[in-house]
Parts: C-alpha cells; sequence; structure tokens
C-alpha cells in the first residue's frame, strides 16, 4: 500500500513550483534561504584572489596563470566578478573542467575510454540539458557516433571480473544512485530495513530491464537489449512475500510488457541474433521515463549534486539517500533548485552560473579570529573542496608555468612527459576505483609522490617560458610576489615577503636552489592541494 | 526445531538474530555499560597514559573465499563428511590438527583455537565486510576493519611507523576504506606483493640536508594558512607527510638482500610465505597492526585438491612465524590471528567442494594474550553444527581487543558526537581464551 501512496505522491508532485515570482534572480533567493537558518555571523565575501582562484579552478579546472591574477587584481571594475564568470563559461575550459568533473562522479574511476570522454565532451561544449544526456545514457545509440561514447557506463559496469557473473544488480543500483540518489543496495533481496521508501519492488523494477543487457561487440561501447517478454517474479528472503513486477522507473508506475505477436509454428526457429534490436525495448521507456521534469527524485538528484560540486557537501547527504527520514538541510531551498532548474530545461551552465553568482558561494573559508568555526552544513563559512587528480595536474602544470609547454594541441600526440606525469597524478591522487570522491582524502602515495617523483621534480627545473627560466631573470624584490602569484594565486603579505625573502638571501649563493626549495614547499602545502 | 545433524539447511540470510545472552554475558555487559556513563569517546587521562605505553602488536592473517575448518582446524576424519584427509597430534596431547598442517601442529602450545565460531552471513560480499568489523549492532555507520579500529584505539607505536600495514598480493596503495566511518587517515598503508612503495627512494636530486630544508618550508605553509581556517584537512595532510618521511628513513625493509635465505626457505618462497615473513619484519619494526592476506581459498570446486595446494602455503609460515615471534621473545606482545569470512560445508557438493559455512567453523589465535595450546568450544561428530556455546565475530572482537589492553569498558568511539561501541554491545569477551 505505502508503494501505491509514494507512486501517487511521485506523480502529482511535478515541478509546480512556480516560476511567477521569478523577479528575484535565483542567486539571490538561494542565498535569502540559506540566510533563513543562520545561526550566527555569516563570513564575509572572499577576497578577489580568494574568488580568482577558486572561480578557475570550478569553471576551467585549474588555477588562474599569475598574469590572469595580476589583471583581476588592478581591474577596478565593479562587475569584474561577473564578466570573468561569464568568460570562463564560454570558454572551451568550462567543457572540459565538466567533462571531469562528471566522469569522476558517474564512473567513480571503473577506468577510462576515449569514446565516452568525448560524448561528455560534446555534451558540455553544447551544454546539452541533463535530461538529454542522462537519457542518451540510459539508451545510448550505436549510430549515433557523437553520442555513442554514453553506453561506456553501462559497458564498464556490465564486464564481467575474472570468475564472477555479470554484475546486474551494481548495474541497476548505480543508475539509481547516479540519477535519481538513490541507494537500492538492500532492496535487492528484501524491502529495505531501515529505509521504508526503498522496497524491493524498487529495486526489481528497474534491475527487470538491466538483466537484460549485454555488452555488443563493436569496436566503441555499445550495448543489446534483449527483448522482455514476461514480468519478473522476487520473493522477499526476510518474509517470504512474493512479488513481481514490469519494468518502472523506481517510484513510479510499471510499464506493460506487450504481448508478441504469435509464432509462426511452421517457421523454421531462427539462431537469435544477439545484434537484433529487441521487439519492445523496456530500456527505452526507463530512458524516456526516468529523466523527466515529472520525476521529482531526477529533478532533486542533480540539483543536490551540482550543490555539492559547487558548494562542498550536499543538502541530502550522503548523495544517494535521498528518503523521507533524511531530509535535506535546507528542504525549501532544494526544492527551489530542482524546480527552477527543471523549469529552465536542465539548463546545467545556467545554473552553475546561478550557483557561483550566490553569496554562499563565494563566502570566504576564512575563520574570524577568536571564533570558532561553524558547522559545515549551515554555510555561515565558505566549505573547503578536495581537488580532483586532474584538477591538481593542471594546476600544478599553471603554477609551475609548464602548461602551455606540455599541452598537446588539438590535433597533437601528448608528449610522453606529459602522458606519465598526468598518469602519476592520477595514480596517486584518484580515488579508490568504486568510490565517491566526496571526502578530502591524503595518503602516504601522495606525498611520497610530491617528495620524490622525478617527474614532478622536473617541473620546476628551468624550462623555456617556466616559472623557474622566468624567475631567473627577475631582480631579488619581485621574486617572491612571483611565486606567490604563480603557485597561490594571491600576493604575499609583509610578513610572507619578508619570511621568504629572508631564506632566499640566506641562500644567496645557492639562489635558484633556494627559489626551487619555496616553489616546491609552496607546491605540496595545503593552500595548494584544496579548493578554498 | 531441532536441526538433525545430517540435513544441513540454512536459515534465510540477512535474518536479524536474536543472540541468545547467556546469564554471564548478561552480567558482563551490565558491568561495561555502567563504566561507559558519558565519557562519549574521551578518554580518563589516566587511561590515555596507559596506552602510551601499550606496546601490543597485531598481525591478521585472512585467508580470503574461507578456508575448510574441516581440512585444519577441526578435522573430523572417518566421518561423512569427514573428506579424505586424517588428523594428526599436535605439540599439546590431545589436541589434532588436519594432517595437511604439521609444522603448524609443532607449534600449537603457542597457540589456541576457538572451534564453535557461528557466525551470520554466508555470502562474501557482505560476509568478508562483517567479519573484518565485527559484525556490531547496526546504527547506521560503517565500522572500522578490525586493523583501522586497533590504528585508531593504540595509533601508532612509539616507532612512529604507519599504525596499519597490510602485506597482500597484486597492487599496493593507500586502502582508505577498511577505516569506514573513521578519518582516512586510518586506512591500511598495502605493500604490493611486499613491494615497497612507489616513489619510496628519496630521490637523487635531493640530499638529506634539502629534504629536511624543504620539509620545514612547506610546513611553514601549512601553519601560516591553517591560522584562520579549519583544521582537520590540513592535519590530516600534515600526517600522511611524517609516515612518508618515518617510512623513507626504513627503506631497509623492502631490501631482499637483508633478508637470510634460510628465513626464506623456512617461510617458503610462494607468496604467501614471502608475504607472512614481511608480516614479521614489520611487526620487528614496530608496526602496530600487520594485515596478511591470500586469496583463493573459496572451495566450491575440488576442495581437497585445493586444500592440499594452500593449506601447506599457510602452514609453512604461519607456523614460522609463531616459532619467530617467540624465540624473540615478541610472542607475549604480539597478538597473531587467522581467520577467514566463514568456514566451508561439511556437505561435500556434486563439485567435490565445500561451499560457505558461517554456522560452525575455526578461528585460531595466539601470541600476546591469549591462551597456549588451548582449544575453546566444539563441533558435533559430523561437524555440521557447534555443540557448545556459539560465538559470533563480536565475542571475538571483544576478546581481542581485552587481550590488547584497549580498556574496553570505557572506550567507545565517538562519531561526530555519536557514541558508538567499539564491539557489539550484546557480545563480551570469551573468557576461556583469554590469559
Amino acid at each position: 500500500m505505502r508503494h501505491l501512496v509514494c507512486v501517487l505522491l511521485s506523480v502529482v508532485a511535478v515541478a509546480t513550483s512556480s516560476i511567477a515570482d521569478a523577479a528575484e534572480p535565483l542567486h539571490r533567493r538561494i542565498d535569502q534561504l540559506v540566510a533563513k537558518d543562520f545561526d550566527g555571523d555569516a563570513a564575509p565575501r572572499t577576497s578577489d584572489a580568494e574568488f580568482i582562484r577558486r572561480i578557475h579552478l570550478d569553471l576551467a579546472g585549474r588555477i588562474p596563470s599569475s598574469s590572469q591574477v595580476t589583471a583581476f587584481l588592478n581591474d577596478a571594475s565593479p562587475e569584474k566578478r561577473q564578466e570573468v564568470i561569464d568568460g570562463l563559461l564560454a570558454s572551451p575550459d568550462y567543457a572540459d573542467r565538466m567533462t571531469n568533473l562528471f566522469n569522476v562522479m558517474l564512473m567513480e574511476r571503473r577506468g577510462d575510454d576515449d569514446d565516452w570522454q568525448a560524448f561528455l565532451r560534446t555534451c558540455f561544449a553544447e551544454n546539452r540539458p541533463w535530461n538529454q544526456i542522462v537519457g542518451s545514457i540510459l539508451k545510448p545509440d550505436h549510430e549515433d557516433e557523437q553520442l555513442r561514447g554514453a553506453a561506456y557506463f553501462y559497458t564498464r559496469r556490465l564486464e564481467k571480473v575474472g570468475q564472477q557473473t555479470t554484475d546486474y544488480a551494481g548495474l541497476t543500483r548505480d543508475v539509481g544512485r547516479m540519477f535519481l540518489g538513490i541507494d537500492l543496495q538492500c532492496a535487492e533481496c528484501h524491502d529495505h530495513l531501515f529505509i521504508d521508501d526503498y522496497s524491493q519492488q524498487e529495486f526489481q523494477g528497474l534491475f527487470s530491464v538491466y538483466q537484460n543487457l549485454s555488452i555488443r561487440k563493436e569496436k566503441f561501447p555499445a550495448i543489446n537489449e534483449k527483448t522482455m517478454t514476461a514480468r519478473v517474479d522476487f520473493i522477499s528472503v526476510l518474509t517470504d512475500e512474493k512479488g513481481s513486477t514490469g519494468p518502472r522507473v523506481p517510484f513510479g508506475r510499471e510499464f506493460e510488457i506487450p504481448e508478441l505477436p504469435p509464432v509462426d509454428p511452421k517457421a523454421k526457429p531462427k539462431r537469435p541474433d544477439p545484434n537484433e534490436p529487441p521487439t519492445f525495448s523496456a530500456l527505452k521507456l526507463i530512458a524516456e521515463n526516468l529523466p523527466s521534469a515529472e520525476n521529482k527524485q531526477f529533478r532533486q538528484n542533480i540539483a543536490n549534486r551540482l550543490w555539492f560540486c559547487m558548494m562542498g557537501r550536499g543538502l541530502v547527504e550522503p548523495l544517494d539517500e535521498f528518503h523521507s527520514e533524511n531530509q535535506a538541510s535546507h528542504p525549501e531551498l532544494l526544492a527551489l533548485l530542482a524546480d527552477e532548474f527543471a523549469a529552465h530545461d536542465f539548463d546545467i551552465k545556467w545554473m552553475i552560473r546561478e550557483l557561483v553568482l550566490t553569496d554562499t558561494w563565494q563566502r570566504s573559508t576564512r575563520i574570524r579570529p577568536g571564533s570558532s568555526p561553524p558547522k559545515p552544513k549551515s554555510y555561515r563559512l565558505g566549505n573547503q573542496r578536495r581537488l580532483t587528480a586532474e584538477q591538481l595536474f593542471w594546476s600544478t602544470l599553471q603554477a609551475t608555468g609548464n602548461l602551455e609547454r606540455l599541452t598537446p594541441g588539438d590535433d597533437e600526440e601528448p608528449a610522453e612527459e606529459f602522458s606519465e606525469l598526468k598518469a602519476g597524478f592520477v595514480t596517486a591522487f584518484a580515488s579508490e576505483p568504486k568510490e565517491a570522491a566526496v571526502e578530502y582524502t591524503p595518503a602516504v602515495k601522495q606525498a611520497l609522490f610530491l617528495l620524490n617523483d622525478s617527474k614532478l621534480l622536473d617541473l620546476l627545473k628551468p624550462q623555456p617560458g617556466n616559472l623557474a627560466e622566468r624567475i631567473q631573470s627577475l631582480p631579488n624584490e619581485k621574486v617572491v610576489d612571483e611565486l606567490y602569484l604563480s603557485i597561490f594565486s594571491r600576493l604575499p603579505d609583509d610578513d610572507e615577503r619578508a619570511a621568504i625573502n629572508e631564506h632566499l638571501e640566506e641562500n644567496a649563493k645557492q639562489r635558484d636552489a633556494a627559489v626551487t626549495r619555496v616553489a616546491w614547499a609552496m607546491l605540496t602545502s595545503i593552500e595548494f592541494a584544496v579548493n578554498h | 526445531m531441532k536441526q538433525s545433524e545430517t540435513t544441513i539447511e540454512r536459515p534465510q540470510l540477512c535474518v536479524p538474530r536474536e543472540h541468545a545472552v547467556s546469564r554471564r554475558r548478561l552480567l558482563g555487559s551490565a558491568a561495561a555499560a555502567a563504566g561507559v556513563g558519558g565519557l562519549g569517546g574521551l578518554l580518563e587521562p589516566a587511561v590515555a597514559e596507559e596506552l602510551k605505553r601499550n606496546d601490543k602488536q597485531v598481525v591478521f592473517v585472512w585467508l580470503d573465499g574461507g578456508i575448510s575448518q574441516l581440512e585444519s582446524w577441526d578435522p573430523k576424519p572417518n566421518t561423512q563428511f569427514g573428506g579424505p584427509y586424517r588428523a594428526i597430534p599436535t605439540s599439546v596431547p590431545g589436541i589434532h590438527l588436519g594432517e595437511l598442517m604439521p609444522h603448524t601442529a609443532r607449534q600449537m602450545h603457542h597457540m589456541s583455537i576457538l572451534r564453535s565460531v557461528h557466525t551470520q552471513d554466508n555470502s562474501h560480499s557482505a560476509g568478508v565486510g562483517r567479519i573484518n568489523r565485527g559484525d556490531p549492532k547496526n546504527r547506521g555507520v560503517v565500522y572500522p576493519y578490525l586493523g583501522s579500529a586497533v590504528a585508531k584505539l593504540l595509533g601508532p607505536t612509539s616507532t612512529g611507523l604507519p599504525p596499519y600495514c597490510w602485506v597482500k598480493p597484486y597492487s599496493g596503495g593507500f586502502k582508505t576504506s577498511d577505516a569506514g566511518f573513521l578519518p582516512a587517515k586510518y586506512g591500511a598503508l598495502a605493500f604490493g606483493d611486499a613491494k615497497a612503495p612507489e616513489n619510496l627512494l628519496l630521490n637523487e636530486s635531493i640530499s638529506l640536508e634539502e629534504n629536511e630544508a624543504r620539509n620545514d618550508l612547506r610546513k611553514m605553509f601549512n601553519r601560516r594558512f591553517t591560522q584562520d581556517r579549519r583544521k582537520d584537512w590540513a592535519d590530516a595532510n600534515s600526517y600522511v607527510f611524517d609516515v612518508a618521511d618515518t617510512l623513507m628513513q626504513r627503506m631497509d625493509l623492502f631490501d631482499e638482500s637483508k633478508i637470510p635465505e634460510h628465513d626464506k626457505d623456512r617461510y617458503g618462497r610462494h607468496a604467501l610465505g614471502r608475504h607472512m615473513l614481511m608480516g614479521r619484519r614489520l611487526i620487528e619494526a614496530g608496526v602496530r597492526f600487520v594485515k596478511v592476506n591470500s586469496y583463493h581459498w573459496d572451495s566450491h570446486g575440488d576442495n581437497f585438491n585445493a586444500c592440499e595446494s594452500l593449506i601447506p602455503q599457510f602452514d609453512q609460515p604461519f607456523a614460522a612465524l609463531l616459532e619467530d615471534l617467540d624465540d624473540r621473545g615478541m610472542l607475549d606482545n604480539v597478538l597473531v590471528i587467522a581467520i577467514s569470512e566463514f568456514g566451508r560445508t561439511p556437505k561435500i557438493n556434486s563439485h567435490v567442494g565445500r561451499d560457505h559455512w558461517p554456522e560452525a567453523w575455526s578461528v585460531a589465535m595466539g601470541g600476546g594474550g591469549i591462551k597456549r595450546g588451548h582449544v575453546v568450544g566444539k563441533t558435533n561428530k559430523l561437524g555440521t553444527f557447534v555443540d557448545s556455546e556459539e560465538y559470533d565475530i563480536g565475542h571475538l572482537f571483544h576478546t581481542w581487543f581485552r587481550a590488547l589492553d584497549v580498556p574496553e569498558d570505557l572506550m567507545e568511539y565517538d562519531n561526530a558526537g555519536q557514541p558508538l561501541p567499539i564491539a557489539h554491545d550484546d557480545c563480551s569477551a570469551i573468557e576461556d581464551l583469554l590469559v
């Protein structure tokens, strides 16, 4: 009975939130809702230097160059923050950054694939709406050369590991986690013990579809789907209660399985061709109905995930545990974000722009002297965020002035040095396969990489145009500022300038070595390692 | 319903079972509850002092997939499900082991066996986690594996070496998932195939003095940044650099040429032998908790040939480890455990294999705080079910924490304000196993 109620609720609760009072832009309304729950003072807005670093990491996937920082600090325009935001959103770096962000989120470091990367990049370069992106993933079209890489979300998870059978349950679970924010793992065999909303039927309705998928033999990721001919029966291992279901989107209605045309008994049985399209595609029904504006769970999941990416924590946490007993920290805000996002045709770029325009996003991470840090979910203080391995890699190239020298052009093969260095960063800093990259997780292997990896240390040696070479020709009094602008994306304060100058003077005879030492220590410090 | 000895029926998976609470155990946990009152995860100063002096260590041997208790710790020769192997006498009169374990049999006086283990899960996917985490009462959080728990409760030894190391086949790295809800730094530092982690050697372009100077500068930048920012991330970041530094000074641990040929022979030159020997060296170096594991014990098919190949690879180095720790006078301080996620079915299936059996199996342990030359509990004649008081992994966690002098009555984790007992509230230590 409870499920019926759930179904009804989710059908009725379509995006009814009015766009009528949209006179106020979304970012203001967000700030009002966040401020409503403040239990103390909020930190001030970021300084210009904090802003320029943060916005580059979030929208371009790397820190700004020292000249970009200087130009921004010297810009007197009152609109300069908005101008930078719009410039970065229009730059090709935006698509690269989003590709990295969504690749890590959706694949959780299971592996990588060029066609998949190309698919994501196309989507973000064209700013395709989220519901269409998800539609392409849920029902990949192997004939669409541009988008067929989307199938990798399925094929990587359909691969068998050793002697294990295909993990259809794991695939089903990930569809729920990534696109609906619900982890149905425990509902495979019985209604979830602690989460009333997660019934076995929700799992089985999706599972019934996914168990018909297989990997199609192609040079690119692709799948085949077998025709579903009957509803699936299941039994609770706890209560022995039996059930059956046809394909259904969790919390949605069940779809009917059409009668198959009668088989001519005289016809010679054909050898089944796995590549033949199904006469009835349940997957198509899922792909059409799951990513829709009417699906509240779909809207709220993506709103929550985008919020998490930009603000450092989810309104609902964990990100894949939406249910009625796990309320959002700011329910009204979550509903607003979800409904407005749907009302704007799931325009990701628009949504991200609104988020970075908020005071909430622009709040400093610095704690006022003498006060204790507030709870992260209050958003009274900016939340620090972890960097992906790729953000750290690109930022390191930028900071050391090796970005242009090493980055391959569009049609160029990357230099060996570039590929090895990138792989080194990924090995050291990427989260573990199948783990959501949510927390900041420093590890001994990261420290060892930063301490001893030759390719990394080589970035600090003079090369044409890089930081080390630039500094060689700078007069002493400019060295410290250049180091700070290049690596920390800010100017040093007087104490810092004095301390580093003192170190350089003490080591005046080995100036180059001293500069390298300071640069290394900055690159490996916590200030460089996180988005703050 | 009385379970017959010959029809083996498993109850349904996942059923949350009521633990039968004996009067003694009830009294035990009531006493424990009285001691917990309001500490909220903080140690009393006296306890903290006591922990600082704690020099207990652990070697935890994990036989992934499930070693057959009938071919090892609990042989039932000449019975319906006993299989083809004999039982052999050990160094302790009256105690027998499977004949595939001649070396361990000679070390029986250093260890004890619990033969009445009865756990809750017969799937690998859930069972591995349950056993490693001690299967505590569900409070909606993921508990740490034993190694992470000990790393948290006892910390590193005075050597500063990482408290939780893991010698394993295949790849190494830092495995944070073992830490559960604890901070990631309590995860395991894994040495894949006993090899040094990548980048352990100080880069040839950096002198020792230079290394110190650059790290001093790094710390200066960190201090500056954290003056007015949240401290937790910076602390975690500093911690891994400190551990890296300590490890870099122990490169010798990974130098094969420093290992006597004699030891290589005694432990065996196969993977588990080399890995167990590495385990001993890490314990000697001062690592608090070493996990050594081997895979492929899941003998659903051809169980007896599998055992004949695998068990000797365990028997030889395990016995050598006990012998060496005893020789060095370390056994009183080092708790040694050999365990899997479950035992194997007495019933032999049509592939001449044994399947998963959490109903009645055995765990072996020895050294620090554990009685020597002792068997606790028993199974029935056919080995199908426990024929004495059943003990779950929760009891073992209590037992091990006691053996390690973790003052369990005072200890709970503090998970962001949520107090969490370190082991299952309804279980208590198995007194018969403790010295």
